[in-house]
């Protein structure tokens, strides 16, 4: 049992896992009672596993005092949670951090767009739009059948849920770039939310430009602080914080990053290939 | 009203953006810019690139920041293109904060940084939380002054501040600094603190302990800055410690700071902070009948004579 915190949201929120499902073969999805502000889809919280390390994560979802968290198994941090973390363990949150989507207004059709474990702050903007009586397309993409998660949920919530695998197990064989082509030039929407690998989202960040669709999307970057004063998850050549200034960023500001989805910079500053 | 003249540099306003803080890109020195400092500090830079301490690195307490960060940074070589970035960019001056382990270190990031057009040096003889990097080489008098000389040699008459911590004798170091012809104080750096978190019961910050900043410093700031003042009346310092407002700004000057550092602040208010404080001191100066905020330096010590 956790004590109040009389910190008053200082330092860490000490949460509860609640229950450990695995979904897909390198994904689990933890529920963790969470007693904190809450987030709104896009925002991120800084979880610390103590003696491992801490990582920025999307909330998956939240409501009422539940918070839902994605692992995907990626790199040392993310390997340990899906390794080590069970239910009844604690996690250790600060946060929601940053700017996260900007919900579509009234009668405007959306469509989410979604790879791997970009699926978590989309699936709680998909809930979000249905609470407000929006109505919103997904196309999801994956690997593989092996790699899918989340599937049911976006069903349920959207009126149409398109599927691309790489290796074609299921939905559309082929990459997300190619089935949005096809899904444009038979749909009508006005705003796209894009949310999954870097190289990805700046191939549709580029078609998209030349439709004229309103356009958001979130990004990753190394990041320290989660406050905007550290300047690890920088972007050039703006000097916009992904922390503090996104991670959501509309297609104006998309337009103008230097190397998006070619490079990042490291914990060192130096740039990277992603 | 604000400009004012820093061991040679000439600064729109006194605000400087303090080393640490957003300091590892020409994108965000832009921006700093734009945001209305008087000065641009860059994180500091060793010779080779370190990519710092794990996460956790930074922690918020109820009166500041614990930061561990292990002063990451590309090394001065890469780092050298922002450099120049910056000089295109901006109009105000770039102050590169040097690190290292010994001499030989401190002297090429210097020249380097001389190569490339940086307006001034700040050496860090202070950070808390790097073993034989910062405060334990300030601690080092015979260490830290050699280094003090050889950079002066090679600096091309550039000026160069010193870095000071709170943790050791800090007149003592500062005296033996003027006699080896340094330009100027920053003072202070971060404070050696700890968190615990009491549900997983261990430190919270990787490196265990860090450097403690934000208001809850401030007072030892001012001691710091007032010590200074008072025993070497013309030597320029730079106040920089849980500044957030344009009240701290103004008790940093009256303290004896000609200029003012602004570092976690933007934690809290984001980068607005720049533009809060300035017109903070602007009505100060109006209402309080100054003409300008170089009159306050210093005005809090007995029997001031005007430095200026």
């Amino acid at each position: 049992m956790l004590l109040e915190n009389i910190l008053g949201g200082e330092m860490y929120l000490a949460s509860e896992v609640k229950s450990v499902i695995k979904v897909a073969s390198t994904t689990k999805v933890y529920r963790l009672s969470y007693r904190g502000l809450p987030p709104s889809p896009g925002q991120f919280f800084m979880v610390w596993i103590p003696r491992a390390g801490e990582i920025p994560l999307s909330a998956a979802n939240y409501r009422d005092g539940e918070l839902v968290l994605a692992i995907t198994k990626r790199g040392k941090i993310t390997s340990y949670i899906y390794d080590r973390v069970q239910a009844g363990d604690r996690v250790y949150l600060r946060g929601p951090y940053g700017r996260g989507f900007n919900p579509p207004c009234e009668n405007e059709r959306s469509l989410l767009v979604g790879g791997g474990s970009g699926l978590a702050p989309l699936l709680f903007l998909t809930e979000k739009i249905r609470d407000r009586g929006g109505r919103c397309d997904a196309l999801l993409g994956f690997e593989s059948k092996g790699k899918a998660f989340f599937l049911e949920e976006f069903e349920a919530l959207c009126d149409k849920l398109f599927i691309t695998t790489e290796d074609g197990s299921i939905g559309f064989k082929g990459i997300i770039p190619d089935a949005l082509k096809q899904i444009l030039q038979e749909q009508n929407y006005d705003v796209i939310y894009l949310c999954g690998p870097e190289p990805m989202m700046a191939r549709i960040i580029n078609s998209v430009q030349r439709i004229g669709l309103r356009l958001e999307a979130s990004l990753e970057r190394y990041m320290r602080c989660g406050v905007g004063v550290c300047g690890t998850c920088i972007l050039d050549p703006l000097g916009l914080r992904v922390c503090r200034d996104g991670p959501v960023f509309p297609l104006e500001v998309l337009l103008k990053i230097e190397g998006l989805g070619r490079w990042w910079r490291s914990f060192d500053s130096r740039k990277i290939p992603i | 009203m604000l400009q004012i003249e820093l061991a040679g540099l000439k600064l729109r306003n006194p605000l400087i953006l303090a080393s640490g803080i957003l300091g590892n890109s020409a994108s965000l020195a832009l921006r700093i810019e734009e945001a209305g400092a008087g000065a641009y500090t860059t994180k500091t830079i060793t010779k080779d690139a370190r990519p710092g301490y794990r996460n956790p690195s930074f922690v918020k307490l109820e009166t500041g920041y614990l930061n561990a960060v292990g002063l990451a940074n590309p090394g001065i070589d890469y780092f050298s293109e922002e450099l120049d970035l910056m000089k295109k960019l901006l109009k105000i001056p770039v102050i590169l904060s040097v690190g290292g382990k010994d001499l030989e270190e401190y002297e090429y990031v210097v020249k380097v940084g001389v190569e490339h057009g940086v307006d001034a040096f700040e050496l860090n003889l202070s950070c808390p939380h790097v073993e034989k990097m910062g405060a334990e080489l300030g601690e080092d008098l015979e260490a830290a002054i050699n280094i003090i000389r050889r950079v002066k040699a090679v600096a091309h008459g550039r000026p160069i501040f010193l870095k000071l911590s709170a943790h050791y004798n800090y007149l003592k170091l500062a005296e033996e600094a003027v006699r080896a012809g340094i330009s100027g104080f920053t003072a202070i750096n971060t404070l050696r603190g700890l968190a615990i978190d009491i549900y997983a019961r261990t430190p919270i910050l990787s490196n265990i302990y860090g450097g403690y900043s934000g208001p809850g410093i401030k007072p030892i700031a001012l001691k710091v800055v007032y010590d200074l003042y008072e025993r070497f009346r013309n030597v320029p310092i730079i106040g920089v410690g849980g500044v957030d407002s344009w009240v701290s700004a103004l008790e940093m000057i009256l303290a004896g700071a000609s200029a003012v550092g602004i570092g976690s602040a933007i934690a809290t208010k984001d980068l607005e902070v720049f533009r809060e404080i300035i017109e903070g001191l602007r009505r100060y100066l109006e209402t309080e009948g100054f003409r300008s905020i170089v009159e306050l330096v210093g005005l809090a010590h007995e029997e001031v004579s005007n430095p200026y």
